[in-house]
């Protein structure tokens, strides 16, 4: 038997070759079809579910990945929606959160505001990487003030150097400089206090060659503590930088912000 | 590119190895 089902292969490849090989590729193309639907919507929804999870622990509520192609038909590469609320280094980490679940085949932004094409995502690749330079130094040691001043500390001269030529890449991309304080005190002393002190460190780094009108200096006063700390801990006492987005520097006549 | 598209190449690409392969037994038997 089996040996005449094998002899009756053999004269029908003799005899037609390509027609067998053709029949055989559209019989897997069929197989592979009814398998994408009969799995796919499983295997996307799986993988939507990992891709969800990764975003809440990276931070990016607001940010919706979605596995549809603009012609309607399921996907595992995700398209970005929404977050414009958040700062670019963060949606740019939940991004790269979303792209490493197993499974996603890539992701890229929907809208139009955070900047598509190569280009624009090298810029905040560039403007991210300027961030953790700066997030390293400033990990294993602070700028420090004098006793409720704003004044900055001479030790941490050497410091602000570094900071500043970690930011020099990044010239051209506007740097956030936030203050912060701990809950000891009255509230709104310490919201002046970590704005003025954001201020310093920003003429401070202005006086190291960084432009004036990329730093916009804020101040949080003890309104975000940092993670598994209590409001009133002295560690809560710091500047953070962020590096907002990568944009062209206009010259603008007034570059201090207005009262308020 | 959509999970379809992906598949058709997916298992195209499987069945041409397979038929590459087969071929290539074949031959060395004779």
């Amino acid at each position: 038997m089996r040996k005449r089902l094998g002899a009756a292969i053999a004269v029908l490849v003799q005899a037609y070759p390509i027609a067998l090989v053709l029949s055989g590729a559209f019989a897997v193309a069929v197989i592979a079809a009814a398998s994408t639907v009969a799995h796919g919507p499983a295997l996307v929804a799986g993988i939507e579910r990992k891709a969800l999870a990764a975003r809440d622990a990276a931070g990016g509520r607001g940010i919706e990945p979605r596995f549809v192609t603009a012609s309607g038909a399921l996907t595992r590469h995700a398209q970005l929606a929404g977050g414009e609320r958040l700062d670019d280094a963060l949606r740019a980490r939940v991004a790269g959160a979303i792209a490493r679940v197993p499974g996603v085949a890539g992701v890229s932004w929907l809208s139009a505001a955070t900047g598509q094409g190569a280009p624009a995502e090298r810029d905040k690749a560039d403007s991210l990487h300027c961030q953790q330079d700066v997030e390293a130094i400033l990990k294993v040691r602070t700028i420090r003030f004098s006793e409720a001043s704003a004044a900055i500390d001479p030790a941490s001269d050497a410091l602000l150097d570094e900071v500043a030529s970690a930011l020099r890449p990044c010239l051209g991309s506007i740097i956030a400089v936030t203050g912060h304080t701990d809950a000891a005190g009255d509230e709104g002393a310490n919201l002046a206090l970590s704005r003025a002190r954001a201020e310093t460190v920003r003429w401070a780094l202005v006086a190291r060659g960084i432009p004036a009108d990329g730093l916009r200096a804020s101040g949080k006063g003890s309104q975000a503590p940092l993670e598994g700390l209590t409001p009133t801990d002295p560690a809560n006492r710091r500047i953070e930088f962020s590096v907002i987005r990568k944009m062209p520097i206009r010259p603008t006549p007034v570059d201090t912000p207005g009262p308020g | 590119m959509p999970l379809w598209l992906e598949m058709q190449v997916l298992m195209l690409l499987t069945y041409a190895a397979g038929l590459g392969l087969g071929w290539l037994v074949f031959k060395r038997k004779g």
